[in-house]
């Protein structure tokens, strides 16, 4: 087919009356608001870095900090961004009713979700030594964000422990019902791009100016 | 057009018996704490925001009391400041918001076709978190520890330093406690909208109450983040010594400012917009006619909810921003209100070209319409920077936002009480004793807050809790608080009105006024299920069209009856094509203890009883985790391999 | 034209449509935030260049092409509108081509708005030096 012929079919009545979205889940929809609301205030907290640190001038960390160390924060990233990939591929096993896919899959997330929290409090033994959340608006931004961000991991960890132990119990999920797997995984993506948002601020942009 | 006897149903008996049995609750304790249906919740919403409405407008009567002469000690600064802080706290947070969202929630699912809200464990969450978090606020007057710092909350006043004590812990804990509530509340509408609406509702067949309701959820969930982020750097700041808003330490207090009011312009339309659908509703009936351009009035609230993210800086324009970067604000504040005027316009024509019928709902309509456009006015004043430097802290702001608030949301939600009084109750209320309230409210309120404009313009600022005896002053503030007493009067009737339909009210059949959405097409009040068969909709009228009506009654197929256990229907977003059906959860005690845990928690965290907090966080994951449980299926019904 | 599109058309139709509808808004917000925050930074900076670009053509930019999307997306409406004239037979047809056109109204005026919205802020580019407090 031509491309002229492709938008025409595209631009058909037909075409253009396409019913996008359709089909989805409660849950799925539920889901999707309440990562869009999460995603809006994880929105304002950097935000705020970003208004603080441009408004204080200067250089920036302030009072001597040191800019930020990247090996860690790389390896952070090198952990948990394909830590989606495990959950991707159970939750495709599971709509398969492939069980042991799911299982395998989430276990291997609990163990690169928990190595990247040991990399956090690694980071903050060495950081508290330098400074604290106390000693001025760039430790408060810098602690309330990155600890705000490995809550939020944190809970998406019990969420794959949760659902772990139901898929171990058997007569949880399947090919029909599975619902709360693709739910726990959007919430799962949304902490991984999350965290390329706070190393891109946070660690990277102190380095560019 | 208006039918006057119950419709007969087309569901057979045995059906009816059944839905009674899945959806009926008995009425015990347990079920009082127990029930999911969201006309219980709905009227709880109502009943609850009516309680802190009385509250807030007592605080109100006290202030007016006081401000009747100048240099009265009838109350000591510091009480002065807990009271006007609570009264706009609370009438912002905890009676416009949550009583628009009662009215949401319990006409929503009854507008769409639907038995329930689409989570329903989760609206009687939403209620018992907005319960809880307005008595943890109003819990702090007594003690006198209630937020004294303004409903807006200016650092560096509300820093540890400057305002010490629990005051202004209480105010941002109680606020993020509170957000919990609003948060999946408008997630709830949401996903109710887009998935439950009855087969054959596309988008073009949508209620405009529906569709206000909609935009409002959709404002909250992109606005709230802001406020909360707002509150929690706040505690922070006060409670753990960090420096957000500390310029000493490299903070802005600034900041707080620009986060309030990401939140707070959009809030002025969270609150007017559901209360404009109101209006969009009530007039069909009481004009005989749908509403002047549909689809320009759901482009007037879809373009509201969009631009109004992008106004914030009017706030705040002598804080010393590139006037270019002022100018693309500007642009956007100027446009914002050509949506508005295109509803004001939709409602006149409406109003020209149906025929008027004058029931106490449309006097509200009118009263709305007066007062909001008086408020209008003067807002477009303050858009001059001279004036607005002239008056700004004056009374002439406090006269401005009354106008534009008890305008824009509250006459309109007096005309929504009266309007589903026989549909919430199944009682019709008293015609002449509704017309007096509506004449001594409107009154009232002209008389208390015009005289403000002037006082306001002879210099006299807001928020003194008594003023020595300048020329003008006293006498249009003793003007005023005559008024605010006629006001209440009002306010007085319209309670005695209501309690008086309950008690002594005559029946109300399921259509009093010929309205034209589906809640006038089941009975006044409805059954625990709603809808003995869900309806097929075929026009953005369907109870005023023939083929939707009777495809309740003798069109009645079994897939919209549903008569075994609890269900609904969910259909597809746009089009309303039917999907499947949904299992509906049962009754349960999870939400009240998942609402009390997190009371807990906030209330340990006012205290600095840390260790209690950890405990109820706990119980919260728990209490969650158990709520969500998978149930055990057979393996053949998951499709397991 | 084929009456029975293939779903990669029926994809690109869907996703035009909510062009149609929710460009000029997705245009006008990142107009806003690129044009406000690139002006007050680098004036808080005290320079009137943004990498090679002088600062006034940069914000320039920041005018043009959010407005070139949202004219594209009233374009987009303005087609549906003509594509959605005629009102099909049947129940099914008949809502789901209603609900377009009534999508394309809405888009239509939405585009309008926001149109007018960023050719003001273009204004106010002419109008005004960019780093003037």
């Amino acid at each position: 087919m031509s491309t002229r012929d492709g938008i025409a079919a595209a631009t058909s009545t037909e075409a253009l009356t396409t019913e996008l979205p359709a089909g989805r889940s409660l849950g799925w929809w539920g889901m999707v608001m309440f990562v869009a609301t999460e995603a809006t205030l994880f929105a304002c907290l950097i935000g705020s870095y970003f208004y603080l640190r441009f408004q204080h001038g200067g250089p920036w960390p302030p009072d001597g900090i040191a800019k930020p160390a990247l090996l860690r924060p790389l390896m952070m990233t090198a952990v948990l961004l394909p830590s989606s990939i495990p959950v991707v591929w159970a939750e495709r096993g599971i709509r398969r009713g492939q069980r042991w896919r799911l299982r395998t899959g989430l276990a291997a997330t609990l163990v690169l979700g928990v190595t990247f929290l040991v990399l956090v409090a690694t980071e903050y033994a060495e950081t508290l030594r330098e400074f604290t959340m106390t000693t001025n608006a760039y430790g408060s931004l810098f602690y309330v964000i990155t600890g705000f961000h490995g809550f939020h991991v944190f809970v998406g960890l019990t969420m794959i422990s949760w659902l772990l132990v139901a898929s171990l119990r058997g007569g949880s999920f399947g090919a029909h019902r599975h619902d709360r797997v693709r739910n726990v995984a959007i919430y799962w993506h949304f902490v991984d791009v999350v965290w390329a948002a706070i190393v891109f601020s946070l660690y990277l942009t102190p380095r560019l100016s | 057009m208006s039918t006057t006897a119950a419709p007969t149903p087309g569901a057979s008996r045995e059906d009816l018996a059944r839905l009674e049995e899945g959806w009926g609750e008995r009425p015990s304790l347990r079920s009082w704490f127990s029930t999911v249906d969201h006309k219980r919740i709905g009227r709880r919403y109502l009943v609850t925001a009516s309680l802190f409405f009385v509250l807030a407008g007592l605080s109100a009567l006290a202030m007016r009391t006081q401000l009747a002469r100048p240099e009265s000690r009838l109350l000591s600064p510091q009480e002065y400041n807990q009271l006007f802080t609570m009264h706009g706290t609370a009438m912002i947070f905890l009676f416009a918001t949550p009583m628009l969202f009662g009215f949401g929630n319990f006409l929503v699912p009854l507008m769409i076709g639907a038995r329930d809200m689409a989570f329903p464990k989760l609206n009687a969450f939403g209620y018992w978190v907005f319960l809880f978090a307005g008595l943890f606020m109003w819990a702090s007057l007594p003690f006198g520890a209630a937020p004294n710092a303004g409903w807006f909350a200016y650092v560096p006043l509300t820093d540890e330093g400057n305002t010490p004590g629990l005051h202004m812990d209480v105010y941002s804990l109680g606020l993020l406690f509170l957000g919990i509530a609003t948060t999946a509340g408008s997630i709830n509408f949401i996903v109710t909208a887009l998935k439950l609406r009855a087969p054959g509702m596309s988008l073009n067949r949508v209620p405009l109450f529906v569709w206000a309701i909609v935009a409002t959820a959709f404002m909250v969930i992109f606005a709230l983040p802001a406020l909360n982020a707002d509150n929690a750097l706040l505690f922070l700041d006060r409670r753990f010594g960090t420096h957000f808003f500390d310029p000493a330490h490299g903070g802005n207090a600034l900041l707080w400012q620009h986060l309030f009011w990401i939140f707070g312009h959009p809030d002025v339309y969270i609150i007017v917009m559901p209360a404009l659908g109101i209006v969009s509703a009530v007039l069909p009936a009481f004009t005989r006619r749908g509403v002047v351009g549909y689809a320009l009035v759901v482009f007037a609230m879809a373009s509201i909810a969009i631009i109004s993210f992008g106004v914030w800086v009017h706030h705040m324009f002598a804080t010393g921003l590139p006037q270019l970067s002022y100018g693309f604000f500007s642009a956007a504040s100027t446009i914002i209100t050509i949506p508005s005027g295109i509803q004001i316009f939709a409602w006149l024509a409406t109003m020209l070209l149906g025929r008027l019928v004058l029931k106490v709902p449309l006097l509200f309509v009118i009263g709305f319409i007066v007062t909001f456009v008086l408020g209008g006015f003067t807002g477009t004043m303050f858009a001059l920077t001279a004036f607005d430097q002239q008056v700004t802290d004056s009374y002439f702001v406090v006269a401005h936002f009354h106008y534009v608030l008890i305008g824009g949301a509250v006459f309109p939600i007096l005309a929504a009480i009266y309007y589903w009084l026989p549909k919430i109750t199944g009682r019709m209320y008293h015609e002449g004793l509704g017309r007096w309230a509506f004449w001594l409210f409107f009154t009232g309120m002209h008389v208390t807050f015009f005289p403000m404009h002037l006082y306001g313009l002879f210099g006299m600022p807001r928020r003194v809790y008594t003023y020595p005896n300048e020329p003008g002053w006293a006498g249009w503030n003793l003007v005023a608080t005559a008024g605010s007493y006629v006001l209440a009067i009002g306010l007085l009737l319209v309670l005695i009105g209501v309690v008086h339909a309950v008690r002594r009210g005559r029946p109300a059949p399921p259509d009093p006024w010929g309205g034209d959405t589906l809640e006038w097409s089941t009975d006044s009040p409805p059954k625990p299920y709603n809808f003995p068969v869900l309806p097929q909709v075929h026009s953005l009228h369907p109870t005023w069209d023939e083929t939707s009506r009777t495809s309740m009654t003798e069109g009645a197929t079994d897939d919209r009856i549903m008569a075994d256990g609890r269900r609904t229907l969910a259909t597809s977003e746009l089009d309303g094509r039917r999907e499947r059906t949904v299992d509906m959860p049962e009754s349960s005690l999870q939400p009240l203890l998942l609402a009390l845990a997190m009371l807990v928690f906030f209330t340990s965290m006012l205290f600095g009883w840390y260790p209690v907090a950890i405990v109820a966080g706990l119980v919260v994951a728990a209490t969650i985790a158990v709520w969500l449980w998978p149930t055990r299926r057979p393996e053949q019904e998951l499709g397991v391999r | 034209m084929s009456t029975h599109p293939g779903p990669r058309a029926r994809l690109a139709g869907g996703l035009l449509l909510w062009y149609a509808v929710l460009g000029g808004a997705i245009a006008w917000a990142v107009h806003l935030i690129a044009g406000w925050s690139v002006d007050e930074l680098t004036c808080a900076n005290g320079s009137d260049r943004v990498g090679v670009l002088p600062l006034r053509a940069a914000i320039g930019l920041a005018v043009v092409l959010p407005a070139l999307a949202t004219l594209g997306a009233l374009l987009a409406a303005a087609l549906l509108w003509r594509r959605t004239a005629r009102t099909p037979r049947g129940d099914e047809p008949e809502r789901r081509v209603g609900r377009s056109r009534m999508l394309a109204v809405v888009g239509i005026w939405l585009n309008i708005l926001f149109l007018t919205i960023i050719v003001l802020g273009g204004v106010a580019l002419l109008v005004l030096p960019p780093c003037q407090v």
